[in-house]
């Protein structure tokens, strides 16, 4: 008898759940009670199941409750991704309306904080500078350095190009001389040493 | 008109602190025992004695439409931009100076950059992009920039180069003439 009773209240559990959750609460302190009274009926044993069995709804709605406890942060939403911008949200805790800075003390540790922040931007912008412009210097010295070197080079190669030619024309001289000579010679009327004739000649067979 | 909250002042002696070199003066107590302070209204900042800043008290916001040296404007974004009417104040204390030829007097007035021609001199060690402010040759002052390019690198700069961005120049007085101090 008693496994059918449990399978049928299974079935209809989350309904009964739902619905008389009060009643059965009621149920199972009466129970208790009454069991504590009649511990040894085996009749009313069937009954404490039964009225134990609604603890199970019972339990689901803890279940509910913690579903209910969960927090946007908890469940990952992002924060821009909400009804109010995050920067409309005021902290809690915190006086309403605007700190208005009027007294001279206050006036003063506010400029003495704003001028060092800005000397100090200032002075770091003024090194950089100094640096960049020693490293430009430093490469424009290295720059012409490199282009003398190069001139220098070139003008090297001037001269020796210069020198050769000049010795070239020394030798062009006597070769000169040497033509003016035959040409006198040939003035001169010698000419068989000059001009010979080629000739062809077949080979005897 | 309400005094400045402590962001607002910030941003305000933040963008002072650009082109002037000495803040504390501004703050000084004056030998009357009088001070100077920061108001704000209608978006306006302005740099006024103490004691006007209290009378003017019994005037209402609406009906309020100026009180000492209007320095600028803090925009809807929180930022401060310094108006021409701030020339004075910013002057009295230059961090950085450049002083326009008389040719160059004319185009700076109409609105356009100075240009490495139109120098007749500036300041030394003047950094890249900061503020200074624009003298004529007989001192006078005709508005404020930020710099182009440091001194160093300006003196190699061609005449046609830009060596100072305009910010403000006295001749907005006429051409801002009706949003200069209100809209």
């Amino acid at each position: 008898m008693a496994p059918t009773r449990t399978v049928k209240n299974k079935h209809a559990a989350p309904k009964a759940g739902s619905s008389g959750g009060k009643g059965s609460k009621k149920s199972s302190s009466d129970g208790v009670s009454k069991t504590k009274s009649r511990s040894g009926s085996k009749a009313k044993a069937p009954a404490v199941q039964v009225k134990g069995r609604p603890n199970l709804p019972g339990l689901d709605k803890n279940k509910k409750r913690k579903q209910r406890v969960y927090t946007d942060k908890e469940l990952g939403i992002p924060e821009l991704n909400m009804v109010t911008p995050v920067g409309v949200t005021k902290p809690r805790g915190k006086k309403k309306g605007k700190v208005f800075v009027d007294d001279k003390e206050s006036m003063a540790t506010i400029l003495a904080l704003v001028q060092a922040e800005k000397e100090g931007q200032i002075e770091s912008k003024l090194m950089r500078a100094r640096q960049m412009e020693e490293i430009r210097e430093a490469r424009r010295i290295e720059a012409e350095k490199k282009e003398a070197e190069r001139k220098a080079k070139l003008e090297d190669t001037k001269e020796s190009l210069r020198r050769k030619r000049k010795r070239n024309k020394q030798g062009d001289g006597k070769n000169k001389e040497e033509d003016e000579n035959i040409k006198d010679v040939t003035a001169t009327g010698t000419k068989a040493a000059k001009l010979k004739k080629k000739r062809v000649s077949f080979a005897p067979e | 008109m309400r005094a400045l909250t402590d962001q607002e002042m910030k941003t305000v002696l933040d963008k002072l602190a650009n082109y002037m070199s000495d803040l504390k003066s501004l703050i000084a107590p004056l030998e009357s025992g009088d001070r100077y302070v920061f108001r704000l209204n209608h978006s306006r900042v302005y740099y006024v004695k103490l004691s006007i800043a209290n009378l003017a008290t019994s005037i209402s916001r609406d009906a309020l439409l100026s009180l000492g040296t209007c320095l600028g404007k803090m925009t809807k974004t929180g930022k401060f931009r310094l108006h021409i009417t701030a020339l004075p104040i910013i002057a009295s204390g230059a961090r950085h100076k450049i002083w326009v030829k008389d040719n160059g007097a004319q185009p700076f007035l109409y609105g356009s950059n100075v240009v490495k021609a139109h120098v007749g001199r500036w300041s030394e060690d003047c950094p890249e992009h900061s503020g200074c402010v624009v003298y004529s040759m007989a001192d006078i002052p005709l508005g404020f920039g930020v710099t182009a390019r440091s001194t160093a690198e300006a003196r190699r700069l061609d005449p046609t180069g830009i060596v100072c961005f305009r910010q403000a120049d006295c001749g907005e007085y006429l051409r801002d003439e009706d949003t200069l101090f209100a809209g």
